[in-house]
């Protein structure tokens, strides 16, 4: 399985469109596929909660209420959508460049586990802040960098597909994550395998909006990545790389740099994540730190149909229905995995309605 | 060294092997065809659940293996319809597929047991009887891919699916029929898993089995018998990681958790320059665009 045969049809159906003589059309499906999506999506969750003999209506009211009126609901949604929103960034430019890599989850687990080796270990976990919090920063970002890398580098050279090899890769980061809390950075103290408190590379909060220093980071590189990717020559090759890449060789672009450039993004955003995760949340890496955002930032990325605005906005949203479900759980009698369901379902959507206006596009043509 | 030499971790490795074969030959003969199923672990998960909750209410993991066979078939046509008659993206499709069949197996399997209460064992099948079934499966494949006319048409949709429209085979067809076929081989994967000597479900049973089988159809250059062959080295290196984490020997255990799978990365990089890559492969087909 080749990625190239993949790549190099120009005639499969589009996930996003640029320009183009339909536009007022393409802005209708861009914006139209997930609005229904979500209403289809909630209409299905609405039923399953009936099932579950729980009056729908008032399940979703809670759902609302445990985000936007009770005690810290928006500040929860805001700090859980960070990690979705880093890795949700990623994915959207690597998805637009047609590189399906699905190992974020992978380079955040590794780039947070090596940025807590580094602050906690002896000598430097005394060192302020203002030291660690940066180093930790480029730390889990580079470490996120190179094992991205590692698939870029074998699609390059070996032509393996990015698809599985970032996902065998995320299995090989987890044991590596494994070993080093149970053996490498154990927490000496500890009964179970943990490592030590991040301490001084602890995120400070921000004053007023009262999350942690990670979500105004996050958001700040929204509009960068949408300047980058709109106004900048690497935009536009990523475009192209996602609609003809013969056209980037034909012009003498080394497309397999592109791609090292993209999954590095990737990287280093997805391991910058989980960096701000440790130290912003958990505050140490424990085996319950991984909960599966390197995938539900798929989601994110897709249902933000791969603009960074439309990934915050998305972000918030996915964030948003995790927070609001877990309040709503306190009160009412539905499983916990229900929220997962509503969220897959709203992508299932999405990719069917593309699908669907694809044709119905093409039809009227 | 004894430890990866000894019978028991070959029987342990034949039965891990099992559900991975199954899997990767039925990844395999939708991608001659022309299909990348990337929804090969979301259909494994939900023939494991199948399997797992027929046996337990119908107390026969015969009929749990033929359960999961049916939601593969069924959740292969609801695929089949997305990716081959709508045309989406393959790679989205199959991976929206897969984290769908991931959380709403939890949802089910929640449903179904209360908190706290151990989910019951099933009855199990033994290994005889799965390994033939396996190898029936197996020649199954090979005979028909390589002895029949179905076979070439369906390399034929997976190389030139204009060719042989032109000829007057119906290529969504035969696309919509490899791809249900092998949804229900990968289901029938899952659910051998847990009806087999496992005898259990749990969440996330299948962890990334599936995706293995996706490599493995490339190691083995879509050729059934590979196919086999790889998913036993996979299994091998499986059972060894489990034996291991028993014993106390100098090497951590996580080695051998990582270890299948950075043998199917290495296997994945010696194969990986490979010109038996089916031509339309992950390419949808529109008679309006041939």
């Amino acid at each position: 399985m080749t990625t190239a045969a993949v790549e190099l049809d120009p005639r499969e159906p589009e996930l996003i469109e640029t320009g183009g003589s339909h536009r007022a059309r393409h802005v209708a499906v861009l914006v139209g596929v997930p609005v229904i999506a979500v209403v289809g999506a909630l209409a299905i969750g609405a039923v399953l909660i009936a099932q579950e003999g729980e009056n729908p209506f008032a399940v979703y009211a809670d759902v609302f209420r445990g985000v936007f009126t009770e005690n810290r609901g928006l500040r929860n949604t805001a700090t859980s959508a960070t990690p979705l929103l880093l890795m949700g960034l990623g994915l959207a430019i690597a998805y637009r460049a047609r590189l399906f890599t699905i190992g974020a989850e992978g380079q955040y687990v590794l780039g947070a586990v090596m940025a807590t080796a580094f602050a906690t270990a002896h000598g430097v976990r005394d060192l302020p802040g203002v030291v660690l919090i940066p180093s930790c920063i480029v730390i889990a970002g580079l470490t996120g960098m190179v094992w991205s890398g590692i698939s870029a580098e074998l699609s390059n050279r070996f032509n393996t597909s990015v698809v599985i090899s970032s996902l065998l890769l995320t299995y090989i980061a987890t044991a590596v994550m494994q070993w080093l809390i149970r053996v490498g950075i154990k927490d000496p103290d500890g009964f179970v395998p943990q490592s030590r408190v991040i301490g001084n590379a602890g995120l400070p909060t921000v004053p007023l909006l009262n999350t942690h220093l990670g979500f105004v980071i996050a958001v700040a590189l929204v509009p960068i990545a949408a300047v980058m990717m709109s106004r900048t020559r690497f935009g536009y090759r990523v475009d192209v790389i996602g609609h003809n890449p013969i056209a980037l060789r034909a012009n003498e672009v080394a497309t397999g740099k592109m791609l090292f450039a993209v999954l590095g993004i990737v990287g280093f955003l997805s391991g910058l994540a989980g960096y701000i995760q440790v130290a912003g949340v958990t505050t140490r890496i424990n085996a319950q730190f991984s909960l599966g955002y390197g995938f539900t930032a798929i989601i994110v990325a897709l249902l933000g149909r791969l603009h960074p605005v439309g990934v915050l906005v998305a972000a918030l949203g996915i964030s948003g229905l995790n927070i609001g479900f877990d309040a709503a759980e306190r009160s009412h009698d539905v499983p916990s995995s229900l929220v997962a369901v509503v969220q897959a379902l709203l992508i299932i959507f999405v990719v069917i309605g593309d699908a669907v206006a694809n044709r119905f596009l093409r039809d009227d043509d | 060294m004894d430890v990866v030499l000894s019978i028991g971790t070959l029987t342990a490795g034949l039965r891990l092997a099992l559900p991975v074969a199954l899997a990767a030959l039925g990844a395999m003969i939708s991608e001659r065809a022309g299909v990348l199923n990337l929804g090969i672990e979301g259909l494994m998960i939900s023939g494991a659940l199948a399997g797992y909750l027929t046996t337990h209410h119908l107390g026969s993991p015969w009929l749990g293996l033929l359960a999961g066979l049916l939601v593969g078939a069924a959740c292969g046509a609801l695929l089949s319809g997305a990716l081959v008659s709508l045309g989406a993206n393959q790679i989205v499709t199959g991976l929206a597929f897969t984290l769908l069949a991931l959380s709403a197996t939890s949802y089910l399997y929640q449903r179904s047991f209360s908190i706290g209460q151990n989910p019951p064992r099933i009855d199990r099948i033994s290994m005889p009887p799965l390994v033939v079934l396996t190898l029936v499966v197996l020649t199954i494949v090979i005979v028909v891919m390589r002895k029949t006319l179905a076979g070439l048409v369906i390399s034929a949709a997976g190389e030139s699916p204009v060719s042989a429209d032109a000829l007057g085979f119906d290529v969504q067809r035969v696309r919509h029929l490899t791809t249900v076929a092998g949804s229900s081989l990968a289901a029938l994967g899952g659910a051998v898993l847990v009806c087999g000597p496992l005898g259990l479900f749990i969440q996330n049973v299948t962890a990334g089995r599936g995706w293995v089988a996706l490599a493995l159809v490339v190691f083995a250059g879509w050729r059934p018998l590979p196919c086999v062959l790889g998913a036993f080295l996979f299994g091998l290196c499986d059972a060894v990681q489990l034996r291991i984490q028993g014993t106390s020997t100098g090497i951590p255990y996580e080695v051998f958790l990582a270890l299948p799978y950075a043998v199917t990365l290495v296997a994945l990089v010696i194969r990986g320059r490979n010109s038996r890559t089916p031509s339309a492969l992950g390419v949808p087909f529109d008679r309006r665009l041939a």
